[in-house]
């Protein structure tokens, strides 16, 4: 990790010092020290707080949204996960592929922030859930890559067992299941905030005519707001897991992301969003033979 | 504060009935904002009309709700009332208490009950409609007509009788169609060519009319008054304007394949017309058979042509042209008999399908006019008919009833009996249907005068024996198995639709039932119209008809081109969509998602943080919306609205019920 460090900062520096980008989007160490934050560097000297480790978790693609005011190209690190945030982008015309200088991490997978927390650098620490079943830790679209390819490798199954579990329960229980889910969100939007699914200009959630979304905090308002948000999502969640990762009441919002994946999947097929920017997605395009199971 | 009319129709008993008019009227008088209510006897009926007049005037009303039947059925005559009355027509909103409540409940209390929330729903609606208006599209005009069959010509002449230039679009060398196929007609006997062919040469020397036969349509773009057609204009590999049809091409060529046209019962050359009566009487060669294209070697027909017509280098060329409407009649196909494995079609060439037989008993048929078995060549004596083959049969064939096949059977088994003295005609039927003008006469006389024998009962084997085929069936009337010995047995299959018609709906944007067949826009009211504007329906591509059908239902699309091209500008509907350019993200769901091509993405500037930034916003072109709401359901931000079913709309009526 941290030769894939040294290269990001010789990279930076370079793309930087010679005017080919005016932006590099990266990682800088944080506070505590099992958080890494985005970081935007602009000036050849900051190249060195660009960092590369296992809690870079943080999706950059999701900032280029921020980024339209900016003159010039800009460069963004991309792990497999994050890589296909960036098709997602494209695919939705809310970045142009030319505008940005992509440099590939093959992501050996990521450590859980939360088991770290009290724990001491060197310590054993457990995989984060979101790289558990990562199906692409190698970055999709690239200009450059750093670092040699890595297997894609299953870490644990916390996710998928959910999912078997819920799947296997009588509707009421599963009701229940997620009404206790539900009732514990704050509506705090930051399972919509850091995800590059959700770029819409103005959500749905914050608008006031038509009032969508009361302001009321109740399982009511909060169920419709959750399952609107995976709907919206739906063809197009990425599986970063930033949302489920950014939840501060742990909601577990990868297994409906997860579930619903899968089900798209049987459906129209092996089809992992973001792969083809140029490819409408599963629910955004019509086909004869689409399947009509519900007739 | 507004001022809702409200107005409950009894639709006599039909609403009345199951609910308390009155009653409703009373409690929808008590909602907020409602400054009169009423009911009455017929609503869409003129007095009842006037009622609405009156009060709008009277109470001073800004909106008014009419709770009736079906906005399908009655929304455009209030939309009237309410101009007549001086306010803007999109001011009503209409609750459908007849299909939506009486029609389908018998308990009067709750039906009342439902009335009322369907009014109060409709009241809420109506507080939040605003006016909408009008804007107006030009009319292209010219039009355009796919298939050159009966159905096709006869369309073209009228549009082209009332001055309109009309383009033919035909992919066979010539018009004529199926029609042109067929030896005579039921139930008069004319002969076919007879009755058919002036009309093709009419159609060919009308200055209104272009044949572009040897013609696809490849694309269609635009909308009503304005489409945009690319027609693939086959190549023909003969120069049209040298060609003087003089026919010494297609004697010499030495390739014999068989003929399309004769069902395959006789042959043609590899340059050819499909039959001597052709319109156009030029040929084209077909470069799958023919040798010049195959070896390279040949030539014959390019070295007697006296015209130097023939060109072996001619290309497939595309030509866009702008039609204002479009009438579609592309005919049928058979249905494929051989699904029927027990009644051996294909395994014995002596079971042949009704189209073959017209063929053969066409005086310029492969057999010239005689009834001969394709086996041996001789006259059979005895032949059997099968009615329903295909069709009425959900478990092999199509559900529905092809419509010609009784007539066409009395028709050919009088033909039989007519041409063979000492014949005999055995028909296997499940029903006869005759339901049109001297159809059962004619039916009458094939069985009284004719002879021909009428056995009851569906046949459940067909098979060879020394020379004859055995029909073994069941005579349901006598209730014991019957076995006929026969020379020749013709299967009355079932009429489909054309197999490429799928394809050509989605060009034109219009819709198919589950069997092909396209669909009119209402079966009652608007037969020959499509769904999508300014497209019509004529003929056989609608469902199975017979000649005298398909030629009233092409003139009755004709006059509705004509109504649309005497125009100069048509208004636009305004119940569209519109675009919120500040929410829209300009990620184009919509764009795939709109079924008539109608939404665009567009640049737009704007500052973002001082400086000015460029992005891409959806456009909907309000010439080809059709207000479907899909793009409104699509898009994530709610960016789209639809004028007359806004969000807020839709919600205020959700809200009324709920809440």
């Amino acid at each position: 990790m941290k030769e894939i460090t040294q290269k990001m900062r010789d990279t930076a520096r370079e793309l930087l010092s010679s005017g080919q980008v005016a932006l590099v989007l990266g990682w800088e160490k944080g506070y505590p020290w099992y958080k890494s934050a985005p970081t935007f560097i602009d000036k050849v000297e900051d190249v060195e707080r660009l960092v590369f480790d296992e809690f870079c978790h943080n999706n950059l693609s999701k900032y280029l949204l921020d980024l339209a005011a900016v003159d010039g190209k800009v460069a963004l690190f991309v792990k497999g996960c994050d890589s296909r945030g960036v098709n997602r982008l494209i695919q939705d015309n809310q970045v142009k592929r030319e505008q940005l200088y992509i440099i590939g991490i093959p992501c050996p997978g990521l450590k859980d922030p939360d088991d770290a927390a009290g724990k001491n650098w060197g310590d054993e620490i457990n995989g984060a859930v979101k790289c558990q079943d990562c199906r692409f830790p190698n970055p999709v679209v690239y200009d450059l890559l750093l670092g040699e390819k890595v297997p894609a490798v299953e870490r644990g199954r916390e996710t998928r067992e959910l999912i078997e579990r819920l799947e296997k329960m009588k509707p009421d229980e599963r009701y229940e299941f997620w009404a206790g889910q539900f009732n514990r969100c704050i509506r705090c939007y930051a399972c919509r905030n850091i995800c590059p699914a959700c770029n819409c200009r103005e959500c749905v959630f914050d608008r006031a005519v038509p009032e969508w979304l009361g302001k009321a905090n109740n399982l009511v308002e909060n169920q419709f707001m959750q399952l609107t948000r995976a709907i919206h999502v739906a063809g197009r969640c990425i599986e970063c897991g930033e949302c489920e990762r950014a939840c501060p009441v742990n909601i577990p919002l990868m297994a409906l992301n997860r579930k619903i994946i899968n089900d798209i999947e049987e459906l129209f097929g092996e089809e992992p969003a973001g792969l083809d920017p140029e490819k409408k997605t599963p629910l955004g395009r019509f086909e004869l033979d689409d399947p009509e199971k519900f007739m | 504060m507004k001022r809702v009319g409200v107005f409950i129709c009894h639709c006599g008993t039909n609403i009345a009935q199951t609910v308390d008019c009155e009653k409703v009227a009373k409690m929808a008088g008590g909602l907020p904002q409602v400054a009169f209510s009423t009911d009455y006897k017929y609503m869409c009926s003129e007095p009842g009309q006037q009622v609405i007049i009156n009060a709008v005037k009277e109470h001073r009303l800004d909106r008014v709700v009419v709770a009736s039947c079906s906005p399908r059925m009655h929304e455009p005559t209030f939309r009237k009332t309410l101009e007549k009355a001086g306010l803007n027509p999109y001011l009503l909103e209409m609750a459908n208490i007849r299909e939506q409540c009486s029609w389908v409940h018998q308990d009067k209390e709750k039906g009342t009950a439902k009335a009322f929330d369907l009014v109060k729903m409709a009241v809420a609606k109506v507080l939040k409609n605003e006016p909408l208006s009008r804007s107006s599209i030009p009319i292209h005009k010219r039009a355009l007509v796919i298939g050159g069959g009966i159905a096709g010509i006869q369309a073209a002449l009228d549009i082209a009788d009332a001055g309109y230039v009309v383009d033919i679009v035909e992919k066979e060398p010539t018009i004529g169609g199926r029609m042109a196929q067929i030896d005579k007609t039921f139930p008069t006997m004319d002969c076919s060519a007879c009755i058919l062919t002036p009309k093709m040469v009419d159609a060919a020397s009308n200055p209104n009319i272009n044949l572009l036969t040897y013609c696809e349509v490849e694309k269609v773009d635009g909308y009503v008054g304005n489409f945009d057609v690319t027609i693939r204009h086959k190549a023909r590999s003969v120069d049209m304007n040298k060609c003087t049809g003089c026919g010494t091409c297609w004697e010499k060529c030495p390739t014999r394949v068989a003929s399309e046209f004769d069902m395959g019962l006789g042959t043609r050359k590899a340059i050819y017309t499909p039959f001597p009566q052709a319109v156009p009487n030029k040929p084209v060669i077909d470069r799958e058979n023919c040798l010049y294209f195959k070896t390279g070697k040949c030539g014959v027909c390019q070295k007697v042509c006296p015209t130097g017509a023939v060109d072996y280098t001619q290309e497939d060329r595309l030509e866009t042209v702008r039609y204002g409407a479009i009438v579609v009649a592309t005919g049928f196909d058979l249905f494929d008999e051989s699904v029927y494995g027990e009644y051996g079609y294909g395994r014995y060439p002596d079971i042949i399908s009704g189209l073959h037989f017209e063929r053969m008993i066409n005086a310029s048929g492969p057999t010239m006019g005689k009834i001969k078995r394709p086996s041996d060549h001789t006259e059979p004596k005895t032949v059997v008919f099968v009615k329903c083959v295909g069709s009425r049969d959900e478990a092999k064939g199509k559900p529905y009833c092809s419509k010609t096949c009784c007539m066409y059977t009395a028709k050919h088994a009088t033909l039989v009996r007519e041409k063979i003295k000492d014949s005999q005609a055995i028909v296997f039927y499940m029903d006869v249907r005759t339901p049109g003008k001297n159809y059962d006469e004619f039916y009458q006389r094939a069985v009284n005068e004719y002879g021909v024998q009428y056995v009851r009962g569906r046949v459940s084997k067909i098979y060879q024996s020394h020379g004859k085929l055995i029909v073994r069936g069941e005579d349901t009337l006598l209730g014991r198995p019957v076995e006929v010995e026969a020379d020749m047995v013709v299967l009355a299959t079932a009429m489909v639709a054309r197999g490429d018609a799928g394809e050509l709906a989605r060009k034109l944007g219009i819709s198919y039932d589950q069997h092909d067949f396209f669909t009119e826009a209402h079966p009652k009211l608007r037969p020959v119209e499509t769904h999508t504007a300014g497209v019509y329906l004529a003929g056989t591509c609608q469902g199975p008809k017979d000649i005298p059908d398909s030629v009233a239902q092409a003139s009755a699309a004709a006059a509705k081109v004509c109504a649309l091209l005497s125009r100069e500008e048509m208004p636009t509907e305004p119940v569209v969509s519109a675009v919120n350019e500040a929410v829209c993200s300009g990620c184009g769901l919509c764009i795939s998602i709109c079924p008539y091509k109608a939404i665009e993405l567009k640049t737009i500037s704007e500052r973002v943080h001082g400086k000015t930034r460029e992005r891409q916003v959806a456009s909907v072109n309000t010439g080809l919306c059709q207000g479907c709401g899909a793009c409104t359901v699509a898009c994530r931000s709610g960016a789209l609205n639809l004028k007359g079913f806004t969000n807020e709309q839709i919600l205020a009526e959700v809200d009324a019920l709920c809440l």
